[in-house]
């Protein structure tokens, strides 16, 4: 921070003057204690120098007094309007409240009174970068260079923001450039390497694929690029696009490379001209060179099974299925089932199971078999035969197997896990979460295993007990387990135990976890700021800008897409009924249920009050202690109520979906939730879009039929029509989806027509019904219709129904609950409410007595090999 | 199965997979938490020696690997395991191994790393195993109290071989 200015109020005498910049300097070595002392000392002869007034401050707000500092700062700057060095520290303090863009007004601000100033022009870069102000970016990178060009760094930053914004042109003439000023550079010179590898890249983009080959050529050859395997792969996909004859040795060369990877086989393919669709046989003729290659590869094979039919599958699959049931590969069943949605391949992996279950079963006589009749590779046929028949909602068959196998090997957590995931699906969350406890238990070690068993508890509702066993795997002195996996960011929990509460009738609990889950997404966006910067001093250009794609792309991830649904159903919920965000929304519940409760809350206040001391006892940090600039991260909502009795559910909800408007246009789900917040918070454009994006993806969706009806309505009963431009636009767009001549309720009942074997459908008719002011009676005899022996009815669907009988209130809950009692006979999910408690109880009884801490600390994370190595051998 | 060069989308996946089977990440020393930051590091630091195998778009292993930076003058460089992790559910494939080999062929090519190194804690008797007999490193020291909670390590190492 050069070039002091002489403005009077800024004037120091010599021994002030020669302070301040030790201030400054003791700020950079983050000498905290020193640097308030050195500017109290100033301050003491010039209360008012604002520039030593905004240094206070700042150090003060690393020192974590943050509310004084700002008040500091605030005068500093107020005082001294046309410094630099006011509105850096300014812009510093906004950018750790990860205010972006008002930081970026204070340091232009700032590099108004110093135009050259290098760090304020690097920050300017990062949260340009971070804005995605591409324009501003590369006159920021232009200045930087041109105010040092030596720096090597400075020529890259500006070809990076060149083809950031576009100009992949001016990229590439920097890049020459660049190069032109280098001499003697070593071998194996690893950025230079890189950046050798980001110039053929801009020359690809630009289409110029000779001069991008020649390029990459000649510095492999000077072993100017060192990167082998970039090499092969770059230098494969430009041969392909310059239709080269090299190319299919190149790829080739790739495979020999990797036989493991995917992509080199599609690359392989497709440069042969071969479509995967269009000619299987060709394609599987390649493969089966290439398999008998690389016996040991794995891609060729399983992808000879996607191509392959008939016959030919059926040679293909039965030694695939064999070898893996003789190494006893736990995946096979995973691996396969994509190929499931071909009935006939789904018949054969059944038929080619049976088989080997048959020749390999100790009943069978050795001398008829004509495969190896190890026990194991019996005991794993019974683990794939269960997997499958529980794939094929066939539960008391898969159950029934796992018996068998279980008698034969009572020690194998997987046969638990199938089980579990068995009973799970039959609707017998209880049993489930035993089974899976049972398979923990085989493995206290085991994270994978315990982190399934905690997941199975809060399927049952057990969400404390969850935690509890979570807690074997979570820092020792964090608040809580779930305090630890929030930190952790682990999403899968996130997402379950907000489920759990929701499920429970929570919503304020289940909000607070979804809200975690989208403050995991601001964390992975926030903190690629760093990088900015960094990535450009390493040179590491390529990944750093796959990372700033993968950013503009983070909310597309399903968990995000998960609570965002979830969240905004809620919220779309307490809106529709503000007596939800109430507080006690669970109507009936036992005695029993209501003791757990209290005694869930006691544990949690526990757990609170064990944080708060834990907190208390923490050492008192030093003055000295730099807690940065970030804002922390404070609760001040811990149980969620505030964000359930947010005023503005309907802006809260929005806020998650928002980004989802343009990541997720293929999500019909995301859709309809754009539809419900839309529609409520008078966006009528928005809504009417949402529907007819919806409607093309899938016209008889049921939930979208209830919208469509929904929005016909909605228009109907508004006491004025919607104004133009806007009003005339939606029920155009409505028209277009459903023709206004149409009255709503023969089309709703024409929908039922249409697939009244569905629970699904009937359910939506009779949520479409209730909507068009049905009475209750006429909508509850619908949706009891759902009972008939011809109607699909799976138990989640069921459990949707009976949520939907609740919402309307009707007397009929019980009933309908008895009815599905008797239907799903495996299934717990609608039992009463004291049947329910004691199954909890059950489950808990059984298991936790037997319970077993983990012993010792380093579990076997990593896959047995020697094991592998054993039976390897013997297959094939 | 798909065996590849870890990129910024899996990021994600990775931290799952590691939380998922990893026990307590703290323990190790160098890690910053959450997991995904030391990932990004790694990431942009050494951007070609980290894999991941994934089956159908889930990321069901991975190893994470940097190079050693304090080495004293005139030692050639060396690469370091910081993590490795397949799914319970995806072992006996071979995937580790796979990784592990892929992994030490780019620190040797881009790198010229002469050697590289990891940490075991001393009660992993499985990891032990595929390190030392699959792979064929050798135990060189014992590093005390490496993790927090007071165990120990084994350091291991295994010579590369150049061409």
């Amino acid at each position: 921070m050069s070039k002091r200015g002489t403005t009077p109020n800024r004037f120091l005498p010599p021994k002030e003057s020669s302070l301040f910049k030790e201030l400054l300097s003791l700020y950079e070595t983050k000498q905290l204690k020193k640097g308030l002392k050195t500017a109290d000392q100033i301050l003491k002869k010039y209360p008012e120098h604002g520039e030593t007034l905004c240094m206070k401050g700042l150090v003060l707000v690393h020192m974590g007094r943050r509310e004084e500092g700002i008040e500091l700062v605030r005068k500093g700057i107020r005082m001294d309007l046309a410094s630099h060095i006011v509105w850096h520290v300014f812009g510093l303090i906004q950018k750790g409240e990860k205010k972006y863009e008002e930081a970026l007004k204070s340091y232009t601000q700032a590099l108004r009174f110093d135009k050259e100033n290098m760090n304020l022009l690097r920050d300017v870069a990062q949260l340009q970068t971070q804005l995605r102000l591409y324009d501003g970016l590369v006159e920021t990178r232009y200045m930087l260079l041109r105010l040092r060009p030596t720096a090597r760094q400075n020529w890259v930053a500006l070809a990076v923001a060149y083809h950031l914004s576009g100009n992949l042109a001016e990229a590439k003439k920097v890049l020459v450039e660049y190069e032109k000023t280098l001499k003697n550079v070593p071998h194996y010179d690893v950025e230079h390497s890189e950046m050798l590898l980001y110039h053929v890249r801009v020359l690809e983009e630009l289409e110029q694929h000779s001069e991008a080959l020649a390029l990459l050529d000649v510095s492999a050859k000077d072993r100017a690029i060192v990167d082998k395997t970039a090499i092969m792969e770059v230098r494969a996909r430009l041969l392909s696009k310059l239709r080269s004859d090299e190319a299919e040795h190149a790829w080739k060369v790739l495979i020999e490379h990797n036989p493991e990877c995917y992509d080199y086989y599609k690359g392989y393919l497709s440069n042969q001209g071969l479509n995967i669709d269009e000619n299987p046989a060709e394609a599987l003729a390649i493969l089966r060179e290439f398999s008998t290659q690389f016996p040991k590869a794995n891609v060729p094979r399983r992808l000879s099974l996607s191509l392959a039919s008939g016959e030919e599958f059926q040679a293909l699959a039965e030694p695939y299925v064999l070898s893996a049931l003789k190494k006893g590969i736990p995946s096979l069943f995973v691996d396969v089932k994509s190929l499931y949605t071909d009935p006939a391949k789904l018949k054969s992996f059944e038929d080619i199971a049976e088989s080997i279950h048959k020749d390999t079963s100790p009943d069978t006589s050795v001398a008829s078999s004509s495969v190896s009749t190890e026990p194991t590779t019996y005991l794993w046929s019974l683990y794939f035969l269960a997997q499958h028949y529980s794939y094929l909602s066939q539960y008391a068959k898969a159950l029934e197997i796992l018996d068998l196998a279980l008698a034969h090997t009572p020690t194998l957590p997987e046969l638990y896990t199938c089980r579990a995931r068995t009973l799970k699906r039959a609707g017998d969350f209880h049993g489930a979460s035993r089974a899976m406890e049972d398979a923990r238990l085989l493995d206290g070690q085991d994270r994978f295993l315990n982190t399934k068993s905690a997941k199975y508890r809060m399927r049952a509702g057990l969400i404390d007990e969850a935690s509890a066993l979570l807690g074997l795997f979570t820092k020792k002195d964090a608040p809580s387990p779930g305090a630890d996996l929030e930190e952790m960011q682990s999403l899968f929990y996130l997402l379950e135990e907000g489920d759990a509460h929701r499920r429970a009738g929570r919503l304020n609990l289940a909000l607070k976890k979804y809200a975690a889950v989208q403050r995991v997404f601001d964390d992975y966006e926030d903190d690629q700021y760093d990088f900015h910067g960094y990535s450009l001093r390493k040179f590491t250009v390529n990944i750093y800008l796959n990372v700033l794609d993968w950013e503009d792309h983070l909310r597309s991830h399903p968990s995000y897409i998960k609570a965002a649904l979830a969240a905004s159903r809620i919220y779309v919920d307490i809106f529709d009924d503000p007596k939800l965000a109430s507080g006690n929304v669970d109507g009936d519940v036992t005695d029993a249920e209501k003791k757990a409760k209290k005694k869930a809350k006691k544990a949690q206040k526990e757990k609170e009050d064990a944080a708060k001391k834990s907190a208390a006892a923490a050492p008192a940090t030093s003055t000295n202690e730099d807690k940065g600039l970030d804002v922390p991260y404070k609760d001040d909502d811990p149980d969620g109520m505030k964000l359930l009795s947010t005023p503005e559910p309907l802006e809260l909800a929005w806020k998650m979906l928002q980004p989802l408007t343009t990541l997720a246009q293929d999500n019909i789900e995301v859709l309809i939730a754009i539809y419900d917040v839309a529609i409520r918070r008078r966006k009528y454009l928005q809504a009417a879009q949402a529907l007819a994006r919806a409607r093309a993806l899938d016209s008889e969706y049921p939930d979208l039929h209830v919208r469509i009806v929904h929005a016909r309505h909605f228009v109907s009963v508004l006491p004025e029509p919607m104004p133009a431009p806007v009003g005339p636009i939606f029920i155009e767009t409505l028209g277009k989806i459903l023709s206004e001549g149409v009255s709503l309720e023969t089309y709703n009942s024409q929908f039922l027509q249409n697939h009244s074997t569905s629970a699904q459908a009937i359910l939506a008719a009779a949520q479409t019904s209730r909507v068009l002011g049905a009475p209750l009676q006429e909508v509850e005899d619908l949706i009891f219709t759902t009972l008939r022996d011809e109607v699909r009815l799976d138990v989640k669907t069921a459990l949707e129904i009976s949520s939907f009988l609740k919402k309307i209130k009707s007397p009929r809950v019980n009933e309908l609950h008895q009815a599905l009692d008797a239907k799903f006979t495996l299934s717990t999910a609608f039992k009463t409410p004291d049947e329910l408690a004691k199954l909890r109880e059950w489950v808990l009884t059984t298991t936790s007595n037997s319970s077993s801490e983990r012993t010792g600390n380093g579990a076997a994370n990593v896959e047995n090999e020697a094991e592998l190595g054993k039976e390897a051998g013997k297959s094939v | 199965m798909n065996i590849r060069r870890a990129r910024a989308e899996d990021l994600p996946g990775m931290q799952a997979c590691n939380l998922r089977n990893l026990p307590e990440n703290y323990t190790m020393k160098y890690f910053m938490s959450p997991f995904y930051l030391t990932y990004l590091y790694h990431c942009a630091t050494w951007p070609s020696i980290s894999y991941i195998a994934e089956d159908k778009g889930r990321i069901v292993g991975y190893i994470l690997a940097k190079m050693e930076e304090e080495t004293a003058e005139g030692e050639p460089p060396h690469g370091h395991v910081t993590s490795i992790s397949v799914l319970r559910s995806y072992r006996r494939l071979g995937i580790a191994k796979k990784l592990m080999l892929r992994s030490q062929e780019s620190m040797a090519t881009i790198y010229r790393a002469s050697h590289v190194s990891l940490h075991v804690r001393k009660s992993n008797r499985a990891a032990l195993s595929l390190y030392r007999d699959t792979l064929g490193f050798e135990v060189r020291d014992i590093e005390q109290k490496y993790y927090a909670d007071g165990e120990d390590a084994y350091a291991m190492r295994l010579t590369l071989e150049h061409d």
